[in-house]
């Protein structure tokens, strides 16, 4: 009963919704450690799907399942203490959304009928929007409503793609059932140019919710106009269940024997994602804002590794597993900084250093982490994608990856000293950080660094087995 | 055998007709600023194309599930929309879509235009299809390209919503032009309706939000959040 991953959150919930906010609270926890567990259930291969034509589960499904599922226990763990702080007058609808979120984005990882992930890729929008409204502020409203446009859009975009496949299908006389599994095994019999013009949608499509420039616009706005837990779900868990659409029209494309095609588009938009998120963050004046150019940023280098295959595909499951743990941890402690100064300004924050030491350590920590430095896993998964990219020997492409990520670097860092280190006039600090707001972040960070120095071997295989359907390897 | 010809031959124009429908609904559509009037073009436009696949030659019989998918295409897109929209319109009192990004004798211009790129598409696209339907390729294209235009060239969120309807029209033509009904268990259909119900939705709940913060439905008013 595979399908009880998605379902019991769905269930739970609708619950949250109508019992009072402590019994809410409660639930949120037991419900993503419930997840948790049955995630390392069908991670082992205990628990299969009732619905194979619907449900299946996959090496790289599962490998987004794990860490959408860690993150949000950390991510629950820290929105109950924050919610006790910030003045939020709808718990109830976060709580519920939250948990109706989880049941989307693990019904995205698990689908394998076409139709299926679209229609979990588009209910992951439909569960979002309320988080994003949540403050109900004249801000939040523009940010959702942009969100809910693009998205639309996009997803309307997809769904066309995917129309576009079942064309190739047809043309190619191909009778198997629409999902991904049965199409990769006649990969090959498919309408290459349907099997092409059906990709471009989808990553098009897809694309949008992954953040992907240049239809990435809705992407800042939305993460720093939602409560900071929302943020951290949103750039730790939807843009990878969004990549995962991406993935797997990838992965028929090179089972198909059209894996240069659409590489080659994959890497267009991740470096194109990087250097837009190069030139935007500099002179960011929001600290949220700024976080999410950098998640346009990972998401572009996400794609790139994918697109450029071999050893590089392997650094960009790793950079996705990193990118998630750290990027929430960020955000988490964004939360912290916005309760404590009470604006989204860079400006108006300062000398975190010595106002907030705890929520200071975690900040910069993960700062260093999101810019590839040791111990964190960014370091080696970046590592990986020059070093791939170089074998592959993409010159050119490689020298714009890496003049992005010194841009991006060089952007955010001078924000970052401004906020940790500058002077703070006259400071009138609103609610004082606590240990119970910081230690999910460290957790999240620590996760990283303990998966830099060692890697269980089952997540290792995972991941080989995850990008062997795309042509990567460990091996070049 | 002879009359029986004859009878599929003037069904196929019955469609064809429809399908001039839906272009000169299109173009209305970018060229009218009352919103009111939008609202009918659209009731008219969601009619007409969910007619249009059942007087396509390919399609042949039709069966139980493609009749009720049918009714509720035509309920959905013909009446519990427009009806919603119209109902939001004459709660908020909008009559004019103000100045808009581009002019409307400009954006016929381009509905014009988009016309005449479907068929140059649908031209270059002509040796893989499976069917040999021209004209509803080229509509499909101009309506889905004239949607997207709505969207980015409006200001008031519920021309916008319109713009997204009319994309979804697109898409459904699009759809049934390319997919043949035998394997594809409705996937079209059920796609569309789907896409509509959770946007429409969606998009209505958050322009009456606008609405009940602004006292207007103009997304010009939502310029706060920006790069500098």
């Amino acid at each position: 009963m595979l399908e009880l991953i998605m379902v019991i959150p769905l269930l739970t919930g609708v619950i949250s919704m109508f019992v009072p906010v402590w019994i809410g609270r409660g639930i949120l926890i037991v419900t993503a450690l419930l997840h948790l567990q049955l995630t390392v259930f069908g991670w082992l291969g205990k628990i299969t799907p009732v619905f194979p034509d619907y449900f299946a589960v996959t090496h790289e499904g599962m490998l987004i399942l794990m860490v959408t599922s860690f993150v949000f226990l950390f991510i629950s763990l820290y929105a109950v203490a924050y919610m006790n702080e910030a003045e939020i007058s709808s718990e109830p609808i976060y709580t519920g959304c939250t948990l109706f979120f989880l049941a989307t984005m693990s019904m995205v990882t698990l689908a394998d009928h076409l139709i299926v992930l679209w229609i979990a890729i588009e209910a992951t929008t439909l569960m979002s929007a309320p988080l994003i409204f949540l403050n109900r502020s004249k801000t939040a409203l523009e940010a959702t409503w942009k969100y809910v446009m693009i998205c639309s859009v996009g997803i309307a975009l997809a769904l066309l793609g995917c129309f576009f496949v079942v064309l190739a299908m047809d043309l190619g006389g191909v009778h198997v059932p629409i999902s991904f599994s049965s199409l990769g095994t006649v990969a090959d019999k498919l309408d290459p140019v349907w099997l092409k013009a059906g990709f471009i949608f989808l990553i098009i499509g897809y694309g949008t919710k992954m953040g992907l420039a240049p239809m990435h616009t809705w992407l800042p706005d939305a993460h720093s106009e939602a409560p900071s837990p929302a943020s951290a779900l949103l750039s730790g868990a939807l843009l990878n269940c969004a990549f995962l659409g991406v993935y797997r029209g990838h992965q028929l494309m090179y089972q198909a024997g059209l894996g240069d095609f659409s590489g080659n588009i994959l890497i267009g938009f991740g470096l194109l994602s990087m250097l837009i998120a190069a030139i935007f963050i500099f002179n960011q004046t929001g600290y949220k804002r700024m976080l999410a150019y950098s998640s346009i940023e990972n998401m572009g280098i996400i794609a790139f590794g994918v697109g450029i295959g071999g050893l590089a595909t392997y650094g960009a499951m790793l950079h996705l597993i990193h990118h998630s743990l750290i990027k929430s941890s960020l955000f988490l402690s964004s939360g912290n900084v916005l309760l404590g100064y009470g604006s989204k300004l860079i400006d108006k924050t300062g000398n975190m250093a010595k106002l907030f030491p705890k929520t200071f350590t975690a900040f910069f920590a993960g700062f260093a982490g999101i810019s590839g430095f040791p111990p964190f896993g960014i370091f080696i998964s970046e590592l990986l994608i020059i070093m791939g990219a170089f074998q592959q020997g993409r010159g050119l492409e490689v020298s714009i990856f890496i003049l992005a990520l010194i841009l991006v670097f060089a952007g955010a860092s001078r924000l970052v000293t401004k906020m940790c280190f500058a002077r703070c006039d006259n400071p009138h600090i609103l609610v004082k950080e606590n240990l119970a707001r910081t230690l999910p972040s460290y957790a999240l960070l620590l996760a990283s660094l303990v998966l830099c120095i060692w890697l269980p071997d089952s997540l290792y295989e995972t991941i080989l087995s995850a990008i062997a359907t795309i042509g990567g390897g460990v091996n070049g | 055998m002879i009359e029986f010809s004859h009878a599929i031959l003037s069904l196929s124009h019955f469609g064809d007709a429809l399908l001039s429908l839906t272009v000169l609904s299109v173009l209305l559509s970018l060229g009218s600023n009352r919103v009111r009037a939008l609202i009918k073009i659209m009731a008219f436009q969601g009619i007409v194309v969910s007619l249009i696949p059942f007087f396509l030659e390919h399609h042949g019989e039709m069966s139980t599930g493609s009749i009720i998918l049918l009714q509720i295409m035509l309920l959905v897109k013909g009446l519990i929309i427009p009806g919603f929209m119209y109902a939001a319109v004459q709660k908020v009192k909008i009559q004019l879509e103000v100045e808009p990004i581009v002019g409307y004798n400009a954006s016929l211009f381009f509905g014009v235009i988009f016309i005449l790129l479907a068929a140059f598409i649908t031209d270059r696209l002509h040796i893989s299809l499976p069917v040999d339907n021209d004209l509803l390729m080229i509509a499909a294209l101009t309506t889905l390209a004239s949607g997207l235009f709505l969207i980015m060239t409006r200001h008031k969120a519920i021309t916008q919503v319109i713009g997204y309807l009319m994309m979804e029209n697109g898409i459904y033509l699009v759809g049934t032009a390319l997919a043949k009904e035998t394997h594809t268990m409705y996937v079209v259909e059920f796609g569309v309706l789907l896409d509509l119900l959770v946007g429409i939705m969606i998009m209505g709940i958050v322009v009456h939000n606008i609405n009940s913060s602004y006292d207007d439905v103009d997304t010009a008013l939502l310029g706060q959040l920006k790069d500098n």
